[in-house]
């Protein structure tokens, strides 16, 4: 149960925090009680008071350390039981019906594709096209690295697991060429997340799902910021390394690049797959994740044979696993924005904060800035199902188009991987390069900086998400 | 030994429901296709697919109300562990536990709602859009997979309360990085 995997040493004093300890047990059974005096009339409980409630039960529970899905479920189940006329059994038949969509049915599928190429050798072969593409450029490796990253992470789906495979491979292949191993390591952290923007991505997935909004559209729409910010950070990564002239690696020869092309090329072609499906309309979104998964065992098995059959068991196994995980705080988020909803707290706030004479440019860095802290805490999946329901009517009302909005949530998120103190990315990449989270937050220093400007710039200009799609006359 | 078979019994199920799910999708997806070439027309069109869309929801939701409980054993289900990480092992012990039984108990009381539900469903005789199975069965994984789930988080918080040890599930495992010495990929 940890999002961070921070690993504790010997702990000199075990009862350090007696009193936050607690305060951590007592504040929500308190709560708990204060609903049910609401129950039996003791305290009269007025409309801002019972949202308010709410938020503190969610937030006392989730700070417990408890998994997400239950901090929301319990807080759902109490309030309903104790401050609604709802009847309670309606919430068995939601936590059915709450999933049963076909469109969310593209994570499962997705999750599955993306295990099958979860694998060293993807990672090597996406390495060796990178390198021989960009290779004899200022920062070599390093550039490589960042092309190697977006390419892996596309194709599986995964972050934390990108940062893995390619850092492990080629952060030691850095060090070895004699780039300092914080280069490296900023590198990798920052890159590792750039999956989540380009299709296929679960989060945006999640974000369709929540919003009633197009997976295709967001798909497409992910493209061109993906590729800009890939772009920026290897431009950053680029002028770093001219700047210390950091080694470079001798030209690869045409024959070589198209070698490792073709090698690389059946990996690239389940984005391909993906992308042209949807936007083909041979496929629906769920339709082309499945295609996906089929096509990631065939490529896995039969073509890169880095998997035997004996071993497609496991991957499906640790599919279900995370997907389940994921299912499951979607039908317990679907529970409390049905609560939200009930409580109609999406439309009081947006009024509120029209109210306050808020516009939009006022209301996106609210939003930036609340998502950035939330990704202190949460992992991306929890915190878009969790705020996107509450913040979108709001940003509706606002007039801001669904797409970018679900754009500007997704980069907000590749930040929150990265950041200091609690980012995916940063803990994981410590353990690959062996360095301190406080030495590694200075390391991602350049590359952190170069996507909250691309943050911002993704925020205020629309275009930027929003071309392609009615370039492809999509919108 | 019961609890052996029924971790196996999980394990299968899951593992095979993402599997069938994602072959009957690939088939429909391909009947669909072959209706429009005329040679394979007149076999494709025999083939009847319109549950498949439902089934695989379904198998879905199995999936996910069993796979949860799954998660439970082996501690994918992340939580916000900031603040209890400062905690010293002993206190920190106390709270693990709480936010355990938390677990159990919302578990516990949604098993028992869907028990009514399935009760109360199964009465009225409700049956199913495309493939007309009743709907009690169906609903059945909400009772089946939250009491289970529920059994995974009593099961955990009492092997923690006795040896200290929470499962922990590693979201960065990536495997075939062993030949990662021998990689000649990067010219030197």
């Amino acid at each position: 149960m940890t999002v961070s995997g921070a690993i504790q040493a010997s702990e000199p004093n075990p009862q350090r925090g007696r009193t936050i300890s607690q305060l951590l047990i007592a504040v929500p059974i308190l709560l708990v009680a204060l609903c049910f005096a609401g129950k039996y009339g003791i305290v009269d409980l007025g409309p801002a008071a019972r949202g308010t409630l709410i938020f503190a039960l969610l937030f006392a529970l989730m700070v417990t350390g408890m998994p997400v899905s239950i901090a929301l479920g319990l807080s759902v189940l109490t309030f309903l039981f104790t401050l609604t006329q709802v009847p309670i059994e309606a919430v068995a038949l939601k936590l059915f019906t709450g999933i049963e969509n076909f469109e969310i049915m593209a994570i499962p599928f997705f999750i599955l594709a993306g295990n099958f190429l979860t694998h060293g050798g993807v990672a090597r072969r996406m390495i060796t096209f990178a390198t021989a593409m960009v290779g004899h450029w200022y920062g070599g490796l390093a550039l490589a690295g960042v092309v190697a990253c977006a390419l892996f992470a596309a194709v599986s789906g995964s972050s934390p697991a990108t940062v893995v495979a390619i850092g492990s491979i080629l952060m030691p292949a850095m060090v070895r060429h004699g780039f300092p191993n914080r280069f490296g390591a900023g590198v990798i952290t920052t890159s590792g997340s750039l999956g989540i923007l380009i299709p296929p991505s679960i989060p945006m997935v999640i974000y369709a799902v929540a919003t009633n909004s197009s997976v295709g559209k967001l798909f497409i729409a992910g493209i061109v910021p993906g590729l800009m910010l890939a772009t920026l950070l290897g431009l950053t990564t680029w002028r770093i390394a001219r700047k210390n002239d950091y080694p470079r690696l001798p030209k690869a020869s045409w024959s070589a690049r198209f070698k490792a092309f073709l090698d690389a090329f059946w990996g690239l072609l389940l984005i391909v797959i993906v992308i042209g499906g949807i936007y083909g309309g041979i496929f629906t979104p769920t339709e082309a994740a499945a295609m996906s998964a089929v096509y990631a065992f065939v490529i896995a098995v039969f073509v890169y044979r880095d998997l035997s059959l004996r071993e497609v068991p496991g991957v499906l196994l640790a599919s279900a696993n995370l997907s389940a995980m994921l299912l499951y705080i979607i039908t317990n988020a679907v529970l409390f924005s049905f609560l939200m909803t009930h409580e109609n707290i999406p439309q009081a706030l947006a009024n509120w904060l029209t109210g306050q004479g808020l516009g939009w440019v006022g209301f996106l860095l609210i939003v930036n800035l609340l998502l950035l802290l939330a990704g202190n805490v949460m992992e991306p999946s929890s915190i878009i199902v969790i705020m996107a329901p509450i913040l979108f009517p709001v940003a509706m009302k606002l007039g801001i188009d669904p797409i970018h909005f679900g754009i500007l949530i997704t980069v907000n998120m590749e930040v929150g991987l990265c950041h200091p103190p609690v980012g995916l990315n940063l803990y994981v990449a410590s353990g690959i390069a062996k360095m301190g989270i406080t030495e590694l937050t200075i390391a991602v220093w350049p590359w952190l900086l170069t996507m909250l400007c691309f943050l911002v710039v993704v925020t205020y200009v629309p275009q930027i998400s929003l071309w392609l799609p009615k370039l492809l006359g999509m919108m | 030994m019961v609890v052996r078979i029924l971790n196996r019994l999980e394990e299968v199920l899951i593992a095979a429901l993402m599997a069938a799910a994602t072959i009957i999708i690939f088939l429909a997806i391909i009947q669909r296709y072959a209706t429009g070439v005329p040679a394979l027309y007149a076999y494709a069109r025999t083939w009847d697919f319109t549950w498949a869309q439902e089934l695989c929801i379904y198998m879905f939701v199995w999936m996910a109300k069993f796979g949860a409980a799954y998660g439970v054993r082996t501690g994918i289900h992340v939580g916000v562990d900031v603040f209890i990480n400062m905690l010293g092992v002993e206190q920190r012990r106390k709270v693990i536990l709480f936010g355990l039984l938390c677990g159990a108990l919302f578990t516990g009381v949604v098993g028992s709602l869907g028990a009514y539900l399935v009760w109360h469903i199964g009465g009225i005789g409700q049956v199913s859009q495309d493939l007309e199975v009743p709907m009690w069965i169906v609903y059945l994984c909400v009772p089946l997979g939250s009491y289970l789930m529920c059994f995974r988080f009593l099961q955990v918080a009492w092997a923690y309360a006795k040896t200290g040890e929470l499962p922990a599930h590693d979201h960065a495992a990536v495997k075939g990085l062993e030949a990662e010495s021998k990689a000649a990929t990067i010219p030197t």
